[in-house]
């Protein structure tokens, strides 16, 4: 007597390996971890001729006052004589800038300032609600 | 009777939930992470609350807190070379934004100057990198 063989249908073998796509995505996931920079930084802008306009003789005086700071080589920013550092630059500023608020805000800063000194000034001139600020700087004569 | 043992299965199940784990991750860190060229000494942008978002493409201008420089991550000798560089990549692309990425302690004697030297040079957009948070 001939013995009864029950066979299953063998499953179709995929057409397309997935280990080849595995090996590729985890090796684009290694690239772009190790490539990639995860730090968070803003941006000031600092040249915007494209929408500013062209400045004019008497734009400074016609459309409010015109107040300077200066920025001194230890960082202390300079208003009126008085030196301010902190928030209190941003209170006076504040002051002026809710009597006129139109008001330019020049910051003349020394060369030997750090960079962080008037990116704090300019960050307060900012938080006081100065539209127009301008840093200008002083060149040597040719 | 003779009972044929099923072959044992395939492991497409277990592999599938392994691609969708390894899909997010990849797509996360595109996401997250920002391609650009890391300067080749130390930066540490200026702490800034007043910042905008940073926007994409341009060339990044890396100063360092003694006055090195590099431009997208190629470090140059001075500022000729940077003249040179910046003139280059304005015949390409007349638009150019300008990212000045200064160390927080580099004196602006070594920043203040370079930023003018652009903007006589053409290019129209100049942005301060800075990082978030309140200044120290």
């Amino acid at each position: 007597m001939a013995g009864l063989t029950l066979k299953r249908p063998t499953r179709p073998r995929a057409l397309i390996s997935l280990v080849p796509m595995i090996d590729v995505m985890l090796i684009l996931l290694v690239f772009f971890m190790v490539t990639s920079t995860y730090l968070n930084l803003d941006m000031i802008p600092a040249v915007r001729q494209a929408e500013a306009p062209a400045p004019t003789a008497a734009s400074g005086e016609g459309s409010g006052g015109t107040v300077m700071i200066r920025l001194g080589a230890d960082g202390v920013p300079v208003l009126r004589g008085r030196a301010m550092p902190g928030a209190d630059l941003t209170a006076v500023l504040a002051e002026v800038l809710a009597q006129q608020p139109l008001t330019q805000v020049i910051v003349l800063p020394s060369g030997a300032a750090t960079t962080q000194a008037l990116v704090s000034v300019m960050d307060a001139a900012a938080g006081a609600g100065a539209l127009r600020l301008r840093v200008i700087r002083l060149e040597a004569r040719p | 009777m003779k009972l044929n043992r099923p072959s044992p299965a395939p492991h497409s199940e277990t592999i599938v939930a392994l691609i969708d784990v390894v899909f997010f991750l990849l797509v996360f860190f595109m996401l997250i992470g920002r391609m650009d060229a890391t300067a080749p000494f130390e930066v540490m942008p200026p702490l800034a609350e007043s910042g905008a978002d940073m926007p994409a493409g341009g060339a990044t201008l890396s100063i360092g807190a003694s006055g090195e420089l590099a431009l997208d991550g190629a470090p140059l000798p001075g500022t000729a070379a940077l003249d040179a560089a910046l003139t280059r990549r304005l015949a390409e692309d007349p638009g150019l934004r300008l990212r000045v990425n200064a160390h927080r302690d580099a004196e602006l004697r070594h920043v203040l100057p370079l930023v003018g030297a652009a903007e006589a040079m053409g290019v129209r957009d100049v942005v301060l990198v800075v990082t978030p948070g309140p200044p120290g």
